[in-house]
């Protein structure tokens, strides 16, 4: 075994650790906001990952996209809906916790022994190593064309969703009749209205019971 | 850059493909762990992106080793991660909006509908 | 077709002015998989046929209607609400006329084989489309109502239409994850559009959190199926790898992909979603996500199951044979004990899935014939009632079974539309749906599935009984008995802006399911012409006939 060799084989085990390690801690550290820091840093682990698979530009990707932006968003939201709340103690928690580990555990097995037992048509042929990145782009303006402008799509219609459903409107009326609205389903969850007084809605929040 | 062509040189690689496939298993099933245990709203979100990071790692370690060349397998990595960042906004706007509306992000307290 | 043939180029310009740009350099040696050593001038230019971008000409139309929408928005809530109902009518409508003139072209792969233009995709595209239509038409007047803008709401559910249209033509594991996450993701912001109600909100999350799951849960089955195929995506070679594959990763991978697709068609044991999100959600997206989002599903069924898994039919059959009895079993069991009106058409449709999940099974050109019918018919019928639940909540403001109550005195139009949809539903006899349901019925006897057969037609009994009581409700009871929300009826008015086109869906769904039974005999020869027109299903069939011959 080469230097190198070995070198690449310590990474790897490096690495793999990190990703491990940091998605038990994501998973299991009572403090969210260690969560969301623990999950940038699988978030590098597995760019680091990437790299080793000789795919510079999806490593790249990954930073810029994963740690960059879905991660700080993650740590937006903690810091946004961080409240100090006691969570009530529900009974039987433990067990249940026990048993779905049990079948994670399963799960895990299951996919270890596909994993381990299937024939994969190894060797393939030498990796296109730094020409990566033309050949992703090759692809995205020929056989991947029609799912490359559909994902425009979905980007477009997911940052205009997340405005109107983050937005918040103070005040809102029907355009049609000019009557004060409260955003909500028309069904309410009391029988409502029409016999309190006709149709007249009032724009009030509704409160938590 | 220069990181990746140090590794460039040394493959075929040392590491074997099923290394990559079994940290990819332990990934994603630590994401389903927390996807059915997680009670903040936010967590779950996470779970989730642990899941489809293990789905990726799949991804890129069969595009590496078995299709090299014409790496579909790395088009299909980036796809996925565009979808999540997509999928990450969305999910924290609605949790933006339901922690206004509730007051909390407890997920067993998400209880107005019947499970 | 004329017009299609018109319109080819213009829609193949942009796509190909692209490719023309970087193919000089490329070196993408024949996409189909030649070998790696191959010269770079080998490269076979990428012609506009390759590519044969009016096949998505339907997809088009919606993409221009749902553009327009969002620049008509920004001139106000005003404009929005006076423009974008005709801009969408326009775009639906092209869309519609562009897939009739598609019907029985010549089939030709589009996108280098990403998108195939057959005639199942044309047909569930069809009953996407119309069901987008056809909630449009139910939605101005509450969506306005409720005071969320309008011009975003139309455009995310076309977004949704988009991508479920889409879906049901895609043969490629990337374009199927990108339609699919572009249809989810558009319907999670729908189901929480009622921003300020707790209740949608707490869906929306419920279906983002289960949705997002369940499209990871897929995504990792097309992971092994791409090291299956030793690098490729396209469900051509799925399918020839698959027939070589050992049986422990082949069986995982369909096990995976298949708690998808049962998750978008909502089989149980995968529906626990469904009922909180059709009670927490707008009536007119509920409408959509019944009809619309599960024709995209079944059409994806149809796709990887048949096209893919046809070496592991016994396995696959048996597991969908179990989800079909179960949803027919429970969708229609805890039906009754629902108060609530859409919570109890959200158990119904678990159930409606596991009659079509009939067709699906038998895997004959009757069975494929009965499902495309079916969901047609589901179309008229469950959007009918829909109209007719929005109409009573947006008079009253409830959707409870007991406020119904006597309702038959105050709106007979509400009374007449919904028993007559809801009758259809159960399947009584002139309706629409008893025909397509006796066509499920008779295909899977035909093929021998007496125990499907049997449970189909048990839990439609049940299912009668819980639609009639409901018609029971409103027009038995006297009017002293009338609920108190009938007894405070407003007077009808249709003057208010939006009412028209309400009731103008509520008419034609309440006519189609009255009138079509009698007349559906070119509704059968255009749903076996679909079966025909599919290779994939026709290579299907022959597979099943010479098993059950040897």
């Amino acid at each position: 075994m080469s230097i190198a060799d070995s070198t690449q084989f310590l990474c790897f085990l490096a690495l793999s650790a990190a990703v491990l390690l940091g998605a038990l801690g994501v998973v299991l550290l009572p403090n969210i906001v260690y969560s969301a820091f623990l999950l940038g840093g699988v978030f590098l682990a597995v760019a680091g990952l990437y790299l080793l698979l000789n795919a510079s530009f999806v490593a790249a990707a990954q930073m810029m996209i994963y740690v960059g932006a879905v991660n700080v968003l993650i740590l937006f939201a903690i810091m946004l809906v961080n409240k100090k709340e006691t969570l009530a103690a529900i009974p039987g928690l433990g067990v249940r916790r026990i048993l779905s580990g049990a079948v994670c555990a399963g799960l895990l097995g299951l996919l270890l022994r596909v994993d381990f037992t299937t024939p994969w048509a190894l060797p393939g042929p030498v990796s296109i190593g730094e020409g990566a990145t033309i050949r992703i782009g090759e692809h995205l303006f020929s056989d991947y064309l029609l799912p490359f402008e559909l994902a425009s799509v979905l980007l477009l219609m997911a940052m205009i969703g997340a405005i109107v459903l983050a937005r918040r409107d103070v005040f809102s009326s029907d355009v049609i009749t000019g009557e004060g609205v409260d955003q909500g389903l028309i069904e309410k969850a009391r029988t409502p209205l029409l016999l309190e007084k006709n149709l007249q809605i009032q724009p009030v929040l509704e409160k938590t019971p | 850059m220069s990181l990746s062509s140090l590794f460039a040189l040394t493959l075929p690689t040392t590491v074997p493909l099923q290394g990559f496939l079994a940290v990819a298993a332990v990934l994603f099933c630590t994401g389903v762990w927390g996807l059915i245990n997680s009670r903040n709203a936010v967590r779950v979100l996470m779970s989730i992106e642990l899941m489809l990071n293990g789905v990726n790692i799949n991804l890129m370690a069969f595009s590496s080793y078995l299709d090299g060349q014409l790496i579909r397998g790395q088009v299909f990595t980036i796809f996925v991660i565009t979808v999540a960042a997509a999928e990450a906004a969305v999910g924290l706007a609605i949790l933006l909006s339901l922690y206004r509306n509730r007051d909390t992000v407890d997920m067993e307290r998400f209880n107005l509908l019947r499970w | 077709m004329t017009l299609q043939a018109a319109l080819e180029p213009v829609l193949a310009l942009p796509a190909f002015l692209a490719l023309a740009h970087s193919f000089p350099t490329s070196s993408l040696l024949a996409a189909a998989g030649a070998s790696p050593a191959a010269s770079p001038e080998a490269l076979p230019a990428i012609t506009a046929l390759q590519i044969n971008a009016g096949a998505i000409a339907p997809e088009a139309a919606v993409l221009v209607a749902m553009l327009a929408c969002l620049l008509v928005d920004l001139a106000g809530e005003k404009a929005a609400s006076r423009w974008v109902p005709p801009i969408c009518y326009a775009g639906l409508g092209a869309s519609l006329v562009l897939l009739a003139l598609q019907w029985n072209a010549p089939l030709q792969p589009a996108f280098l084989g990403s998108f195939l233009p057959d005639n199942l995709s044309i047909a569930f595209r069809g009953v996407v489309a119309s069901s987008t239509l056809l909630s449009l038409l139910i939605s101005w007047r509450y969506v306005e109502r409720s005071g969320t803008p309008v011009g975003e709401y139309a455009a995310i559910l076309l977004a949704a239409t988009l991508g479920a249209m889409v879906l049901c033509g895609s043969t490629d594991l990337v374009t199927i994850f990108v339609s699919l996450e572009t249809l989810s993701v558009a319907s999670y912001l729908l189901a929480g559009y009622m921003k300020r109600d707790a209740r949608s909100s707490e869906a929306s999350l419920k279906y983002l959190l289960v949705g997002s799951a369940a499209a990871a849960v897929f995504l990792y089955g097309a992971s092994l199926l791409y090291g299956l195929t030793g690098g490729s995506t396209s469900l051509d070679a799925v399918a020839l790898a698959l027939q070589t594959a050992t049986t422990p990763v082949a069986a995982l991978a369909l096990v995976f992909v298949l708690a998808t697709v049962a998750f978008k068609i909502a089989a149980v044991p995968f529906h626990q979603w469904t009922p909180d999100v059709y009670e927490g959600s707008p009536t007119p997206v509920v409408a959509f996500l019944s009809v619309g989002s599960k024709a995209a599903g079944f059409a994806l069924a149809l796709r990887i199951l048949v096209g893919c898994f046809e070496g592991f039919q016994e396995q696959w059959k048996l597991l969908f044979t179990v989800l079909a009895i179960l949803s027919m079993v429970l969708g229609n069991i805890v039906a009754l004990a629902q108060t609530s009106m859409k919570r109890m058409l959200a158990y119904s449709s678990i159930g409606q899935a596991g009659f079509v999940m009939i067709g699906l099974v038998c895997g004959t050109k009757d069975g494929f014939a009965a499902m495309v019918l079916y969901m047609a018919a589901y179309l008229f019928m469950n959007l009918g009632a829909f109209a007719c639940i929005i109409l009573f909540s947006l008079r009253t403001g409830s959707d409870r079974i007991s406020d119904y109550a006597g309702l038959y005195q105050k709106d007979p139009l509400i009374t007449l539309g919904l028993s007559l949809c809801l009758l259809s539903l159960g399947g009584i006899p002139p309706m629409l749906g008893f025909f397509a349901k006796i066509y499920l019925f008779f295909a899977g006897w035909a093929d021998h599935q007496y125990l499907l057969v049997v449970v189909g037609l048990v839990t439609s009994v049940v299912s009668i009984y819980y639609y009639i009581s409901v018609i029971k409700m409103m027009v038995v009871k006297e009017p002293q008995e009338a609920s108190d929300v009938v007894k405070a009826y407003p007077p009808i008015t249709w003057a208010v802006e939006g009412m028209q086109p309400l009731r103008a869906a509520l008419i034609t769904c309440v006519v189609i399911t009255a009138v079509g039974g009698i007349l559906s005999n070119p509704v059968f020869s255009w749903a076996s012409t679909a079966v025909t027109g599919t290779p994939m299903l026709q290579r299907a069939i022959t597979l099943a006939s010479a098993t059950s011959l040897s």
